[in-house]
């Protein structure tokens, strides 16, 4: 607490905190530059750079697996989806379509009051307590966070939680982990289902072909 | 300036970069007339909500203790990726369909529903 | 002793019960059409006729025939009393001087009859008494199905019993038209023919069981209460079989009659009922008995006639408790009404039953049913249940409730008689004679001959029976009922004519007198003699006694005239007469059966003594029965009459009196019908237009049905028109018009509330529902960047709302 106090400027700096700020700053940037492009090809490169930082962000708060998910499922998978989405539909008219500034006055005026509602709930819970001595009261969970943290690798754990397995700081999750499945496999059908071409409507042109031939 | 580069991260950045993206994609999805517009803005809402996840989660942080998921928020934040993917799929295959049907993709054009 | 005694006679009474469920749930299936039902029931009687004999045997071997080793303590006992007047104090005076007139009657009596048999008895009589199920026990009211076993209850047993078999025997044959299809001649239908049905022996049977068995029930009975449910089912049983030819109108009508004018007599019981309930506590005759066997409430009988006061009849304790109670002046008197009130009314009950007086216009009528029918329920058994339960209930009559009895009887004795003579269908002159005769047993019970009542009814049952049944071989044989047509039969019909005769001789009493007679010479020379003796005591009813001898010629009169018409001289209807044959023996075996006891049942066994009328076994056994204390003279309090003892009319002078007058007047009114139809010496049909007023009187039966009609029938009906009228005029219209008003009234007041409150309240929440709908079909633009935007500031709101909403 006194090298906070003391060294105002000549504080050391912390090489996680300026990681951090990088990928922090990174992610903001192309957020904001998503909602102010305003052509559908840059707000899906924009995009998927933001993801990516996000991604960096993960590592950073000792997720490694949730950040290789990121990186793979998201950026590697969803954005690509996106992107065919993009490139299937990317016709001039709806390339750029652009927004009434009507629309824009609204959305900013909500959005303001959105993030001036969130920023100050984010300091209100995000800083530690002022007294922080009293350890005794914590649960098993609140102590090991408010121990030394150690860099150990969370697939395992993550993986056995799934499994149904609890841990220390994770309950079990076989349940979800099925539902969640399960709704992944009626996706993919629904998903298959709407997207496929019209058979009927091909054949119909096709006799008609035959007709007028 | 240096102040904020020697101080260790706390949640709050975390949630500030979080809040952030939230309100990013919230107006994104609100001012966007493309479809794929909307659906880019749910990601980036999915992601903001997902950072909060992590970070209330995670063991590096300055935070108060009593805040603390631990590896619960690493596996929501999981099924929160699958499920996006999953409705990023869906909704791709919507898109698809409406503009195969209308020839267009501006959500405004959408509104046969309205009450 | 007593168990097998209440055992055996269980037994005969409920076989006819079983009797009559096995027809009713299997009768038409026994033999072909039926014919097996006869031989159950028949059978189910006969058995119980062999129990009560068995019962009677060991009962004579248990006791003897005679009372007479009670009679020295009798005497002694008689005499104690006499020596002992200081015993008397605590009685009221009437009844301290009846125990010296008591006392005066016994020694004289000793002296004169040197053999006395048992008379003038004052110990305590034999009697079983129990229960054999308790029906409901609440603290004070307990209801039993109980015994109460004397020698009058085995007597009357045997007597019902055989004289039920023979019936049924006689119904078998005569029934057997009903065991195919009958068309019933007296019954046209609209169109004109003749009603055809199927036959009914099966029911015929059924009803015969459960009469025997209510019949059984109410002699066997041993509380008030029993009886009188018996009692009513032998009304409905009288009802079904008084109705058995129910399409017939006049057979309907009558089984109606029958009930309604019973139902009348029962009011009466029931007020009786009442009143000994409500003030004794008890129904039982003998007493309360717990498991052990003790008596733990004392009966009707005890508490009436008390072994401390030497069995005299007292005011019931319990009786002017209740006056007192009541806040009588004067308890004492006020209990000893209460008493009076209480024999009227149960004798009211058996006015009605017996068809006595004023309630005797339903009985001719019951004729309508089948002639076993008559000889069974009219006339030997049914009837003589009023008799019985007076019998039974001796011990409760005051003199004054007894002066009664015998005023009704002397009356009904003499009306009926009357109305005999000129009846010409041949069971009707039966009926009367019933009713005369029952008139006769009352009288003899009202002026204290106890013993002379109860024989009478044992031995009427028998000749009566045996009347009833000759006239339905008659009727089976000519198939008519009445006497004008019928003449000269004795040649056709020889062992009915034969058996007849007996019958007749025995009712008028035919004997030589002093010496030996028939069995009704002995029990109605009693009556007589009891009745002079009882005019010697009391001068102002003499009159009773010359009533009752005027009836002994009547009888002689009209029996007679029966018999002649029927089975001698010249056939009156020729074709009739040719189709006439002997009955069946079926029916003819019964007759002689009944023939023989109407002749033996009363005759004296001893030889030495046989010209002693009381030294008869029937006589003898009775006298046990007799009730505790009735063999004394005894006095009203409230009317001046003195009731004589019946020892006392066994005195030479008196029974030689009443017997020489029996008998003239009996052979007087056999000569008269003689000279009328035998010997025509007078013609019937001058006489008749001599008499022409009188005549015409008795032929209309002393108009009382007319009379009936006119003081109860008419103002009922008028009534009921007036108020049928009422109803129709001022109430229904009344009610008709207030529906009107209120219908017409409700219609618009309805309307009114449907339009301004249920419909108005449902189109409101319509139209509101509605016009919200229009109302929030405004944010619902089908714009998703909208939706977007509402979903964004809804969450805000919650988030607003939690933080600065509800916290606070």
């Amino acid at each position: 607490m006194g090298n906070r106090n003391g060294g105002r400027w000549m504080g050391e700096i912390n090489g996680h905190t300026v990681l951090f700020l990088f990928f922090g700053i990174l992610t903001c940037l192309f957020s904001l530059a998503v909602v102010f492009s305003a052509n559908v090809v840059r707000m899906a490169f924009y995009l998927i750079l933001a993801l990516a930082a996000t991604s960096g962000l993960h590592f950073l708060a000792g997720a490694d697996f949730v950040g290789t998910m990121q990186l793979v499922l998201y950026v590697g998978g969803t954005l690509v989806l996106l992107v065919f989405g993009v490139m299937l539909t990317a016709q001039n008219p709806f390339i750029s379509l652009r927004t009434a500034g009507g629309d824009w006055i609204v959305a900013a005026l909500v959005g303001g009051i959105l993030l001036v509602i969130l920023v100050p709930v984010a300091f209100q819970i995000g800083l530690p307590p002022q007294d922080a001595g009293d350890i005794e009261g914590l649960t098993q969970r609140e102590a090991v966070a408010s121990s030394e943290p150690v860099s150990v690798p969370t697939a395992t754990r993550i993986g056995l939680g799934l499994l149904g397995v609890p841990g220390d700081d994770v309950s079990g999750y076989l349940l979800p982990f099925e539902i969640i499945s399960i709704h992944l496999l009626v996706v993919l059908v629904g998903a298959a289902y709407l997207a496929r071409a019209k058979r009927k409507v091909v054949v119909r042109q096709e006799s008609q072909n035959i007709a007028g031939s | 300036m240096f102040d904020l580069l020697s101080q260790p991260v706390g949640l709050t950045h975390y949630l500030i970069v979080g809040a952030v993206m939230f309100v990013a994609g919230a107006v994104c999805m609100a001012t966007k007339r493309n479809a794929l517009g909307v659906l880019m803005g749910i990601e980036l809402v999915l992601n903001g909500a997902n950072l909060n996840f992590v970070a209330f989660g995670s063991n590096f942080l300055e935070r108060n203790p009593a805040y603390q998921l631990g590896l619960d928020g690493q596996i929501i934040s999981l099924f929160v990726i699958v499920l996006a993917a999953a409705e990023a799929a869906v909704a791709l295959a919507i898109v698809l369909n409406f503009y195969n049907n209308h020839s267009t993709v501006d959500v405004d054009r959408a509104d046969e529903l309205k009450g | 002793m007593e168990s097998i005694l209440s055992n055996l006679l269980l037994l005969a009474w409920l076989l006819p019960l079983a009797s009559f469920c096995v027809i009713l749930f299997f009768g038409p299936r026994l033999g072909t059409a039926g014919r097996g039902a006869a031989f159950v029931a028949t059978g189910a009687i006969v058995s119980g006729f062999a129990l009560s004999l068995t019962a009677l045997i060991l009962w004579v071997g248990a006791h003897g025939i005679s009372g007479a080793h009670h009679a020295d303590s009798a005497d002694t006992h008689a005499a104690d009393k006499a020596l002992s007047p200081d015993s008397q104090v605590a009685v009221d005076p009437a009844a301290a001087t009846v125990h010296l007139v008591a006392a005066d009657h016994g020694d004289a009596h000793s002296d004169s009859h040197g053999g006395d048999h048992g008379h003038g008895r004052v110990g305590p009589k034999v009697a079983y008494f129990g229960d054999w199920y308790t029906l409901v026990d609440f603290d004070r009211l307990k209801i039993t199905i109980g015994y109460y076993i004397d020698a009058l209850t085995i007597l009357m047993f045997t007597m019902v019993t055989l004289i039920a078999s023979c019936i049924h025997f006689y119904a078998m044959g005569y029934m057997h038209d009903e065991l195919h299809d009958v068309t019933d001649h007296e019954v046209t239908l609209s169109n004109g023919e003749h009603l055809k049905r199927p036959g009914r022996y099966c029911r015929f049977f059924q009803y015969l069981s459960l009469f025997c068995f209510s019949m059984l029930g109410i002699v066997i009975a041993g509380n008030i209460a029993m009886t009188f449910v018996f009692w009513e089912l032998v009304g409905i049983c009288s009802y079904f079989l008084i109705g058995f030819y129910i399409e017939r109108k006049s057979a309907s009508t009558a089984a109606n009659k029958a009930f309604i004018v019973n139902r009348v007599g029962d009011f009466g019981m029931i007020i009786g009922l009442m009143a000994l309930w409500g003030s004794l506590g008890t129904f039982s005759f003998g007493g309360e008995k717990n498991a052990a066997g003790d008596i733990v409430k004392s009966g009707m009988f005890t508490q009436a006639r008390a072994e401390a006061d030497h069995y005299a009849l007292k005011t019931p304790e319990a009786m002017v408790e209740s006056a007192r109670q009541m806040g009588a002046e004067d308890p004492e008197h006020t209990g000893h009404v209460l008493l009076i009130v209480a024999g009227l009314g149960i004798f009211c009950g058996c006015v009605g039953k017996s068809a006595q007086f004023p309630l005797h216009v339903w009985l001719p009528d019951a004729m309508e049913g089948p002639t076993p029918v008559s000889a069974l329920v009219h006339s030997a058994t049914m009837v003589a249940a009023g008799v019985f339960l007076v019998g039974r209930f001796y011990p409760m009559f005051t003199p004054e409730v007894l002066l009664t009895i015998a005023i009704i009887g002397c009356i009904t004795l003499f009306m009926a008689a009357t109305i005999a003579i000129t009846a010409t269908d041949i069971k009707r002159v039966l009926a009367y004679s019933t009713l005369s005769q029952l008139g006769y047993m009352m009288f003899a019970l009202g002026v204290g001959g106890w013993v002379a009542g109860m024989l009478h009814l044992i031995t009427h049952a028998f000749f009566k029976s045996l009347l009833f049944m000759c006239s339905g071989s008659v009727i089976h044989a000519v198939h008519t009922n009445e006497m004008t047509q019928m003449g000269g039969l004795r040649r056709k019909m020889p062992i009915t004519a034969y058996t007849m005769l007996v019958g007749c001789l025995a009712i008028i009493g035919a004997g030589v007198p002093t010496l030996v007679g028939l069995s009704g010479y002995y029990s109605k020379d009693a009556i007589l003699a009891q009745a002079l003796h009882f005019g010697k005591n009391n001068a102002a009813w003499d009159v009773m006694f010359y009533v009752a001898a005027a009836g002994a010629a009547i009888t002689a009169f009209y029996m007679f005239r029966l018999w002649f018409m029927t089975f001698i001289g010249q056939p009156r209807d020729p074709s009739r007469y040719d189709h006439a044959h002997e009955s069946p023996r079926v029916m003819w075996m019964p007759l002689v059966v009944l023939a023989f006891f109407a002749i033996f049942v009363a005759t004296p066994a001893d030889i030495e003594n046989f010209t002693d009328p009381t030294a008869s076994p029937m006589v003898q056994l009775l006298e046990q029965a007799r009730p505790d204390g009735t063999g004394i003279d005894f006095s009203g309090q409230l009317a001046a009459v003195m009731m004589p003892a019946e020892h006392g009319s066994h005195d030479e002078e008196i029974h030689w009196a009443a017997g020489m007058i029996a008998f003239g007047t009996a052979m007087f009114g056999l000569l008269l019908a003689c000279c009328l139809y035998w010997w025509r010496i007078l013609d019937p049909e001058e006489v008749r237009s001599m008499f022409a007023p009188i005549h015409r009187f008795l032929r209309n039966k002393w108009w009382f049905d007319e009379l009936y009609d006119a003081i109860f029938i008419r103002p009922t009906l008028f009534c009921g028109r007036c108020i049928a009228q009422f109803d129709r005029g001022a109430i229904d219209w009344l009610i008709d018009h207030l529906a009107i008003w209120m219908r017409s009234f409700t219609t618009g007041f309805d309307r009114w509330i449907d339009h301004l409150f249920v419909d108005g309240l449902i189109n409101w929440v319509a139209q509101r529902t509605y016009a919200l709908g229009i109302w929030l079909r405004k944010p619902q633009t089908g714009r998703l960047r909208q939706y977007v935007v509402f979903i964004v500031v809804g969450t805000m709101a919650m988030y607003l709302l939690a933080t600065f909403g509800l916290t606070n």
